[in-house]
């Protein structure tokens, strides 16, 4: 461990070199003073360069001399400068947005191109304006519904809570925003995401090859980074849809020493009923609501502050005390400071939280409460620095204070109050990580890494000792053991490398491979069909191991077109995970006690093959995505002990997204989906006992058999509000009309098949009836309308 | 609280603020009946042995599974003998009646067995041994039924509904089946079975030694709707309400619980808080390792019961 930190500190003195100077400083967008994320700095001569990180901070270590330095960003207009470096030389710059949408772009040779030069594979980026542009369920854009277009990302369905990526659990994605963990990404069930699409700005999904940076889950990591808020002027967004309302206000602060971004968003059914519906005005609510903001500051030259937070929350309430509710918030705290030219660092403070409600009875005599959450206070100092054109090295830690509160539950039966709550649970996830971005030669570039993660579980509390496994019957607790206040009950820790190697074959194309193990030790524990809100997150204890994984991943990029107006690549990645968690038949995982009991534990298995073309320029643009792959649990206990195919698995998934401008102020998206059916259980035979129909599966076997496939096909028109008054003078204001339909040919698509005695009541003695039936939970066409505006 | 009871409540929640609120999305989901193959299987014996001391003749049937669409009633398995060993090695012997349907009578005013003892079942057909263990659990008495109002709005009528009231006894480790019968009609679909572990829905849940929780004690209350899905009030002047509290051991009680998790299916927007379709538990075993396969259950356990008739509106308690 000593050594570990020793190298750390040693490394960036050791590579150290002599006589040279360092360009630095940031890029931002000159209408909003936004930095630019992953922005070119490009110095022809050398054939080298640098991108910005999520700050838009950029570092080049050079000999001393003068170059030719060009500044680029996709949608911006390169800046070229002519620079005579001597000495260390900070250089902030803005680039202008490039004019209209529809003139072609023509991209210049000295532009880098994402897929095929840049290192990072299994990773796909959404910038908002994307987002905005894919039709969208009741036309409202969101990041989550976005990202499904894209390869390897998948759903059980409509209504279900968050994304499946490579055959990884819901739970086993990182969702960050502003670097705050985010437990439930989800409003309304799943339709929609939390994320309020006025106030983000980057988005980006990592599949694999995730940097050391990053751990705690096995999957994914999705990276939601804020707008800053536009520190030249003050603006006010919104859009009235059919679902929220949204309003955002972002402006300078300080002289335009910082900026601040405030955007709300609110559903309002309930709001437009009340006149019509009593109950509203006795307490019932069925509404969801959230708010993000952020503020930044500028210290000096060297030195920035960030504030962020989010808060949010579903509420569905029958009456005044009945009902439940569910809500994220979180806050981060950032602070910037260039240590010197070479040295960025990044401080940050992270506090996130995730409960709901449930309660029942609306009598004091009689009534059941109970209240559940996670919250974690995480310290991140996180350090780049940039050695010279061929070296970056990023290195830190990280600290995660976690409380669990299972259930904070009572139950008052005839005036008697019994407290049914569970234990708190408290641990300490810690990280360091040392990574290294190097650049081999002007065509091999390699980042490796390594992430030590240790995981430790505190009392006051107890572990149990459970009986062994018998396949399908609960384990009872045989001992427990407890432990005081503060007194340590567990500890784990886990190594974890990363590697990932880009080789250009030529101009135009590259191979790419990598390598990523990573551990996760909290868990969402989920039964049900599809992930919903009332999920428990619990830790690793004594009985529920670490879940692991190992990912290889191997991709093909090309870039093809005379402009190179086509991206194309493919990846192949295989996984493999291990103490993954599934469920004995029956489990009882709320407010239980020995809920470990009800666990069982296995490996997983999940591999597939990704094609993505992309076509960025022109009228019509767009991309195909195609997924084949296959994931796969084997659980003692399960399906005879057999391999079986996960929930989410879906062989076949080919997602199609469009976009054509027809005119100056009209243009046209659309996105069409086909998925083959996700796995499900059929019975094969029935008997009854006790009068009640129940069926069997005579094999005793797990997803035996598929739904019918889904697909879909959404179309919207996007309709630009006129840019000059009736006057000739230009407006100030811009706004636009979405028009849209969902599901345009009106599938009944399944998300379920069950089975199920008729609903009618058997008088004993009678033969009963069964039944099959399809669910499908958008089962018509959906055609929605929203208007946007921006002043 | 289980996760089949939080799932009915979390359904029931669901099903009255989408109907409510008048979301769009719920009148976008639609579900149709298919008729999808399913995978042939070999029949195998189903034993339905329930056992209690009213003072009735009890019933053991012995029926085999059937493919699941196939609606008729399940064929009787003739030809077995059927014997309840208790503890102290008296034997019952049943009889078959009717193909597949084994009786014991009692004698003049005796009940079946005595609480607190143990039985052993033993099923002898085609050559292989069936068995099985159980032991008679006790039951407190009912108390009291009433009824109580529950006021309409724009949506719903005015409801009358009916509440038992009974209290646990002291030790905990007790668990219970109440059957409903209206107008003597027992109330037997999936979603009405209700099961307690001691005053609660769970062991994990610890109501002990009190009077049961409002939800079971209420669960005594059909919802069922007309033809236009209008819901109809549980209980009207002139209905009869009849509740029995069954003793069930704790295999019985998890056998119950997966069986209502596996049956009682209401569709919608409850299919997201669905779990993968399994086999429920059985406690019948074959004695030979490698032998046919069985499923079903045998229970033995003490019941009491009380009745009411809801002769006016006078009988409203408040509620």
């Amino acid at each position: 461990m000593r050594s570990f930190l020793l190298f750390i500190l040693l490394l960036p003195f050791g590579l150290m070199a002599q006589n040279r100077a360092t360009l630095s400083g940031y890029i931002k967008d000159s209408a909003n003073g936004e930095a630019l994320i992953g922005a070119t700095v490009y110095i022809r001569s050398l054939a080298t360069g640098a991108t910005t990180n999520v700050y838009g901070f950029y570092s080049l270590t050079l000999d001393p001399g003068e170059y030719e330095v060009s500044f680029s960003y996709v949608g911006y207009t390169t800046r070229v400068k002519t620079i005579s470096l001597k000495e260390n030389t900070r250089l902030d710059l803005e680039l202008e947005v490039e004019g209209r949408q529809l003139e072609e772009v023509v991209v210049s040779s000295e532009k880098e191109e994402q897929g095929t030069k840049s290192l990072a594979m299994s990773v796909n980026r959404l910038d908002i304006k994307t987002i905005t542009r894919i039709p969208a369920f009741m036309g409202e854009a969101d990041v989550i519904k976005s990202l499904q277009q894209l390869p390897g990302v998948t759903t059980v369905g409509e209504g279900a809570s968050g994304f499946n990526v490579r055959g990884g659990s819901v739970g086993q994605n990182l969702i960050l925003l502003d670097e705050a963990t985010v437990y439930n990404s989800s409003h309304l069930l799943g339709f929609f995401s939390v994320f309020n699409p006025d106030a983000v700005k980057d988005t980006k999904l990592y599949k694999g090859a995730i940097p050391a940076q990053f751990g705690g889950r096995l999957a994914s990591l999705l990276d939601v980074r804020m707008k800053e808020g536009n520190n030249k002027r003050h603006e006010v967004n919104g859009g009235i849809g059919s679902i929220f309302s949204r309003a955002s206000v972002e402006g300078p602060l300080f002289d335009g020493g910082g900026s601040f971004i405030v955007a709300g968003r609110r559903s309002y059914a309930d709001i437009l009923a009340r006149p019509f519906v009593d109950i509203l005005n006795e307490g019932a609510a069925l509404n969801f609501y959230d708010l993000t903001g952020k503020a930044n500051y500028n210290i000096n030259a060297r030195n920035r502050i960030f504030v962020s937070g989010y808060t949010g929350r579903d509420k569905f309430f029958f009456d005044k005390q009945q009902g439940f509710s569910w809500g994220n918030n979180t806050g981060t705290i950032r602070w910037n400071k260039i240590f010197n030219d070479r040295l960025f660092t990044n401080f940050s403070t992270i506090f996130s939280k995730y409960d709901y409600a449930l309660q029942f009875g609306n009598t004091e005599r009689d009534n059941f409460r109970w209240k559940s959450s996670v919250q974690n206070i995480t310290f991140k100092p996180a350090f780049s620095y940039f050695i010279n054109t061929s070296n970056e090295l990023s290195f830190g830690a990280e600290a995660n204070y976690y409380s669990f509160e299972p259930a904070n539950a009572y139950g008052t039966s005839n005036g008697t109050r019994i407290d049914i709550g569970l234990p708190e649970k408290y641990n300490l996830e810690t990280a360091l990580y040392l990574g290294n971005n190097q650049k081999l030669s002007s065509t091999v570039a390699v980042e490796y890494g390594i992430r030590y993660s240790n995981f430790m579980a505190f009392g006051s509390g107890s572990q149990y000792a459970y009986n062994d496994t018998i396949p399908g019957t609960r384990r009872t607790p045989v001992a427990e053991k407890t432990f005081a206040r503060g007194e340590r009950m567990i500890t784990y820790h886990n190594f974890e490398p990363r590697f990932s190697i880009k080789a250009e074959l030529n101009d135009v194309s590259s191979v790419k491979a990598s390598y990523t193990r990573m551990s996760q030790y909290v868990h969402l524990i989920s039964n049900t069909t599809a992930s919903n809100p009332l999920d428990v997150w619990t830790p690793s204890t004594n009985n529920i191991k670490p879940e692991t994984g190992n990912q290889y991943a191997v991709g093909y990029f090309r870039d093809l077109g005379e402009d190179r107006a086509y991206e194309f690549s493919v990846e192949a990645y295989y996984r493999s995970t291990e103490n993954q968690i599934d469920y004995i038949d029956g489990a009882d995982l709320l407010i239980n006690q020995y809920l470990e009991g009800d666990l069982l534990s296995g490996i997983g298995r999940a591999y597939g093959m990704e094609l993505y073309l992309q076509k960025k320029v022109g009228k019509l643009t767009g991309w195909i995505a195609y997924t084949l792959a296959r994931t796969e649990l084997k659980v003692n206990g399960i399906n005879n002990n057999e391999w079986y195919a996960a929930r989410y698995d879906q062989a076949h998934n080919l997602k199609l997204s469009g976009f054509y401008d027809i005119s100056k102020r009209w243009s046209a998206s659309a996105n069409f989906t086909f998925v083959s059916g996700t796995p499900a259980t059929f019975p094969t035979s029935r008997y009854v006992v006790q009068g009640i129909l129940i069926p069997y599966n005579a094999q005793d076997s797990r997803n035996n058999v598929r739904l019918p496939a889904y697909h879909r096909l959404d179309v919207s028109f996007r309709l630009e509000g006129k840019t000059v008054k009736a006057n000739g003078k230009p407006r100030r204001n811009t706004d636009y009309w979405v028009f849209g339909v969902y599901n345009l040919y009106g599938r009944r698509n399944p998300f379920s098949i069950y089975f199920t005695q008729g609903s009618d009541r058997v008088a004993q003695g009678s033969p009963i009836n069964s039944e099959a039936r399809q669910l499908s939970i958008i089962g018509t066409i959906v055609p929605s309308v929203s208007y946007n505006f921006k002043f | 609280m289980n996760g089949n009871e939080y799932m009915k409540a979390a359904n029931r929640f669901w099903m009255k603020c989408l109907a409510v609120f008048l979301i769009p999305a719920v009148f976008y989901s639609c579900e149709d009946v298919i008729n999808p193959k399913l995978e042939n299987a070999e029949p195998i014996l189903v034993v339905d042995a329930w056992i209690n001391n009213l003072p009735d003749s009890q019933k053991i049937y012995l029926t085999r599974t059937q493919p699941y669409f196939e609606h008729v009633l399940p064929p009787g398995v003739s030809g077995a003998t059927v014997t309840i060993t208790d503890e102290h090695g008296t034997v019952y012997n049943f009889t078959e009646k009717n193909p597949g349907e084994y009786f014991w009578a009692p004698a003049g005013n005796t009940v079946f067995g005595e609480v607190g003892l143990k039985y052993s079942l033993t099923i002898q057909v085609a050559g292989e041994t069936f068995a099985a263990e159980s032991k008679m659990g006790r039951v407190p008495p009912v108390d009291s039924i009433t009824f109580y109002m529950e006021k309409g709005n724009q949506f719903i009528d005015d409801l009358y509904l009916a509440e038992f009231w009974s209290t646990d006894p002291e030790e905990p480790g007790d668990s219970y089946w109440i059957k409903t019968f209206k107008n003597g009609l027992w109330l037997n679909k999936p979603s009405e079975i209700l099961t307690a572990y001691d005053a609660g829905f769970s062991k994990g849940s610890s109501f002990g030694g009190v009077q049961f929780i409002a939800p079971i004690r209420r669960g005594i209350n059909p919802f069922d709707t007309d033809e236009n899905d209008r819901l109809l009030s549980p209980y009207q002047v002139g209905d009869s309400v009849y509740v029995q509290i069954h003793a069930i051991s704790e295999a019985s009680f998890n056998f119950l619980n997966e069986v209502a998790i596996q049956t009682n299916r209401p569709g919608g927007f409850g299919e997201l808080f669905s779990t993968p379709l399994a086999n429920v538990s059985t406690n019948i075993r074959n004695t030979a390792a490698g032998g046919s396969k069985v499923v079903g259950f045998f229970n033995v356990g003490a019941v009491s019961g009380l009745g009411r008739k809801f002769n006016s509106l006078d009988d409203l308690a408040e509620n």
